[in-house]
């Protein structure tokens, strides 16, 4: 297999300098730049405990007044480098030969870094078989030959902090080049997964500055390296969906450097940035789908807190626990696809769909040239306009949600969940609102007959959904029955979060933490299949 | 130093009298222009080039002015889309909105059509209070340009833009889209309320909460509201209260005064996309939970021919929503 990050050590050293020239050639006004960034760093740091970092922010903050032009330049230069340097990654073939070669069970270590204290790295690799739970689907000869003669930027859906490994050993299993990817800084703290997301090509992505410069650095070094045609990865949802519906807003912030990448790239005088091929750049949205999702409980915690106004970065979750992991991990082993990714059909930088070729073809399914919707309208040529692409990055955005919704998977947990909330709905009284239905843990108990008539019918429409090609069912949810279905979801649901979610009594099957059926039903609520009043915030 | 203006090349598809006037427009401003009609014979030109090779124009320029009626747009889009690619910027004047075609139907704007049917993204579309004859005399007009993408404003302006013809932009395209069409229908009902004897109080006061009717429908389809409280919507409607011979004024007028809606029809010498469009916009309002007691008198009253008398008293007696 042939990708630029095989090369990517060699190139390392002269990446960071270029993104820091480009950084530096392109800021229009230094001053204000490094007055932003003193500004929200010393606002940050005097709430932590890092006190150099802090007076290193302050000497700066007094310095930048007396500066002169040339010695803004040199003093942004510096800064520049030193976030380059804190955000560039690393590829280490070894490391990914060794993941590849074990690569069935090389997703369980990361589950489950424990593992790796106890016993050596291979005994391990060579025992568990994980990444065979992982069942992906969609155009893969399709993806695999465009990444031949392009460069992709896959766009998955965002559930859980296991995305990326499962990803990255989902692009494994289906003969795909790996790719980099921008992971959060605090996803860096474990040991074991740090070791693997630094040799595997992630960079460090520090959410928690806010300044203009850092965003320029991010974005800079993300752009470049899809100039240079390395395959990319990006969650466009922004953050993990907390609610477990289908993402229906995405921030395509980084991602929409794809576009960046392949107008600059094609410019007639090519800028800095000496290493850049002139290849179509395709987009690759995919969902990401679990029976049960890692971190469930503090997600849907979060979603309920006050619409928008609670939101934070969550640093210590189930994804810290190391006992969840396992034990999430052995539950995933026990179930047939308990995890599925699924790519949809690949598009160029405009939401044009394309064929083997990579050629792009506009609705009426006529061929058109993907470089000419970045030549001006005035001159025909290729020029670069971010409130231009800005748009057409939205669109691009639209293209790919309506992506999402189809290649959606429902699996046993959605649809039981689905239903049983829907049977909750209809116990409450009419006057609950989304509040008051989640308070209702261990209240309702739904008689056994209407449960599976409700999954019964919720399954037929799914079957419906299907035929219509607005969603997939897991193979797992099409040819059982609406009993094996609900043993499926409870067998899943009960043992791995924290207590119970449904439970067969001999009246019928209470519903025991409505928090967590809706979670898991939300998945469903943008086909409206499920209740839709639990998605929004 | 002087730079030598690259001059602008337009194409207008449509040889209507609305074409002709935007194409004086653009030529009068120094612009290349070629006009596409099907019936080269049957245009008054106003010395302007005219093909009937839609090739043609399309190869003649990367922005394209389309005004044509509302029902051709859908069959001349899909010929233009077999024609161009993604650097071409296609800027409508229609005023009217479209069913989608699906099942349902729904209430589309145009862009909505040209961006199905077409491969580029670069769609705008004019509004706003300008009139036809005072465009083709080049008498200092005011236009309103509206695209989400700043380079086909860009173009416009460059092409339209001159002393007599002052520009005024938004990113809110489908405000301005819903907010002419919906002008054309409250244009119909303003000549109506003239045409019963309406007092002009009483008519100011029809026209100011039939614009907030409008701004509320506008928004459910997704627009910004404000964008009828300016140029797109209520400057829009003044001109079309001001201009007698207006024919959705003098439709309503007409009606009002017991004539047929044919004969106003026969009489306007053209389609009056309002007639239709008028029901459609009460359903679309009704199906997304907006009040518009307005819309819905008109669409079920006026051409219903229900005695004007009756019309005014169910808008007197209908119940106080929102403030003044």
């Amino acid at each position: 297999m042939k990708a630029p990050i095989f090369q990517f050590n060699e190139q390392r050293e002269e990446l960071v300098q270029s993104v820091v020239d480009r950084v530096v050639a392109e800021a229009r006004d230094p001053m204000l730049l490094l007055n932003d960034a003193a500004y929200h760093e010393i606002r940050r740091l005097e709430s932590s405990h890092d006190r150099d970092e802090l007076g290193r922010w302050r000497r700066i903050a007094r310095s930048i007044g007396g500066l002169d032009a040339s010695g803004a330049v040199e003093l942004l230069r510096e800064t520049v480098s030193y976030h380059a340097r804190d955000v560039a990654g690393n590829f280490d073939r070894r490391v990914y030969t060794l993941a590849s070669r074990v690569a069935p069970a090389g997703l369980s270590v990361l589950l489950s870094p424990h593992v790796v204290l106890e016993r050596s790295i291979l005994e391990v690799l060579q025992g568990e078989g994980l990444a065979d739970r992982i069942w992906t689907s969609g155009p893969i000869e399709r993806i695999r030959r465009l990444a031949e003669i392009g460069t992709l930027v896959y766009v998955p859906t965002h559930l859980s902090n296991l995305d990326s490994p499962v990803f990255a050993y989902a692009l494994l299993s289906s003969r795909l080049p790996p790719v980099t990817y921008g992971a959060g800084k605090n996803l860096f703290t474990n040991p074991v997964l740090s070791f693997f997301m630094r040799n595997l090509g992630a960079y460090r992505v520090d959410r928690r500055l806010k300044h203009e410069l850092y965003k320029q650095v991010l974005k800079t070094y993300s752009c470049m390296l899809i100039e240079r045609g390395f395959h990319s990865l990006f969650f466009p949802g922004g953050t993990r969906s907390r609610s477990g519906g289908v993402e229906r807003k995405l921030k395509l912030g980084l991602a929409g450097t794809g576009l960046e990448a392949f107008v600059r790239t094609r410019l007639p005088k090519r800028p800095v940035g000496a290493g850049a091929v002139s290849r179509q750049v395709f987009f690759v949205p995919a969902t990401i789908n679990y029976m049960l999702t890692l971190e469930a409980e503090t997600l849907i915690d979060d979603h309920l807190k006050e619409a928008g106004k609670a939101r934070y970065i969550i640093e210590d979750d189930e994804s810290t626990r190391i006992g969840r992991i396992t034990s999430l991990a052995r539950k995933l082993m026990q179930m047939e696809g308990s995890c599925a990714v699924r790519f949809s059909d690949p598009v160029d930088c405009f939401g044009n769909v394309v064929d083997d070729e990579g050629r792009s073809y506009d609705r009426r399914g006529r061929r058109v040239d993907a470089s000419t919707f970045v030549e001006s309208i005035a001159d025909g040529e290729v020029v670069m306009d971010a409130a231009r692409d800005v748009q057409y990055t939205r669109e691009l955005g639209d293209v790919v949600i309506d992506a999402y919704l189809r290649d959606t998977i429902a699996m046993p947990t959605h649809v039981v969940a689905t239903a049983a909330f829907a049977r909750l709905r209809a116990h409450a009284r009419s006057s609950d609102d989304l509040f008051a239905l989640v308070r209702r843990r261990d209240e309702v108990v739904v008689p056994y007959r209407e449960l599976i008539a409700e999954i019964q019918s919720t399954q037929a429409r799914l079957l419906e959904l299907e035929k219509a090609e607005k969603i997939v069912l897991a193979p797992a949810v099409r040819g059982a029955t609406a009993e094996e279905l609900l043993r499926d979801a409870e067998r899943a649901l009960n043992g791995y979060h924290t207590s119970p979610v449904l439970r067969s009594r001999d009246s019928g099957v209470a519903l025991l933490d409505p928090k967590v059926l809706l979670y898991y039903q939300n998945r469903l609520a943008a086909h409206g299949l499920a209740w839709a009043g639990g998605t929004s915030r | 130093m002087s730079q030598e203006h690259t001059k602008s090349k337009v194409a207008v598809i449509g040889g209507g009298a609305w074409g002709i006037a935007l194409g004086t427009a653009a030529q009068n401003t120094g612009s290349d222009v070629l006009v596409y009609s099907r019936r080269p014979g049957h245009v008054d030109a106003h010395g302007l080039r005219v093909t009937s090779s839609i090739a043609d124009a399309t190869a003649h320029a990367r922005l394209l002015v389309l005004a044509v009626p509302s029902e051709h747009v859908r069959g001349i889009a899909r010929e233009i889309g077999g024609l161009i690619d993604g650097r071409h910027a296609i800027v409508h004047g229609v005023r009217g909105l479209v069913g989608d075609g699906s099942e349902s139907d729904e209430l589309v704007p145009i862009s909505a059509v040209l961006r199905e049917e077409t491969p580029t993204r670069r769609i705008g579309a004019l509004g706003g209070p300008v009139l036809t004859h005072e465009l083709a005399a080049g008498a200092p007009s005011i236009i309103v340009v509206a695209s989400r993408y700043p380079d086909v404003i860009h173009v416009v302006r460059d092409a339209f833009g001159a002393p007599s013809l002052r520009i005024y932009a938004t990113d809110d395209l489908t405000g301005l889209e819903w907010a002419s069409a919906l002008t054309g229908i409250l244009a119909v009902a303003v000549g109506f309320a003239r045409g019963v004897g309406l007092g002009a109080g009483l008519v100011s006061a029809f026209v100011t909460r039939a614009v907030h009717e409008a701004a509320r429908i506008g928004h459910a389809a997704g627009a910004e509201e404000r964008t009828f409280f300016g140029l797109s919507g209520f400057g829009d409607l003044l001109a079309a209260i001001a201009e007698e011979s207006r024919p959705e004024v003098r439709l309503g007028e007409s009606v009002a005064r017991g004539g047929s809606v044919d004969d106003a029809i026969a009489g306007a010498g053209q389609r009056i996309e309002a007639i239709e469009l008028a029901p459609r916009v009460a359903a679309f309002a009704k199906k997304h939970h907006v009040s518009a007691p307005i819309f819905t008198t008109i669409a079920h009253g006026i051409f219903a021919r229900r005695p004007a008398a009756e019309l005014v008293q169910d808008l007197m007696l209908g119940p106080i929503t929102g403030p003044a």
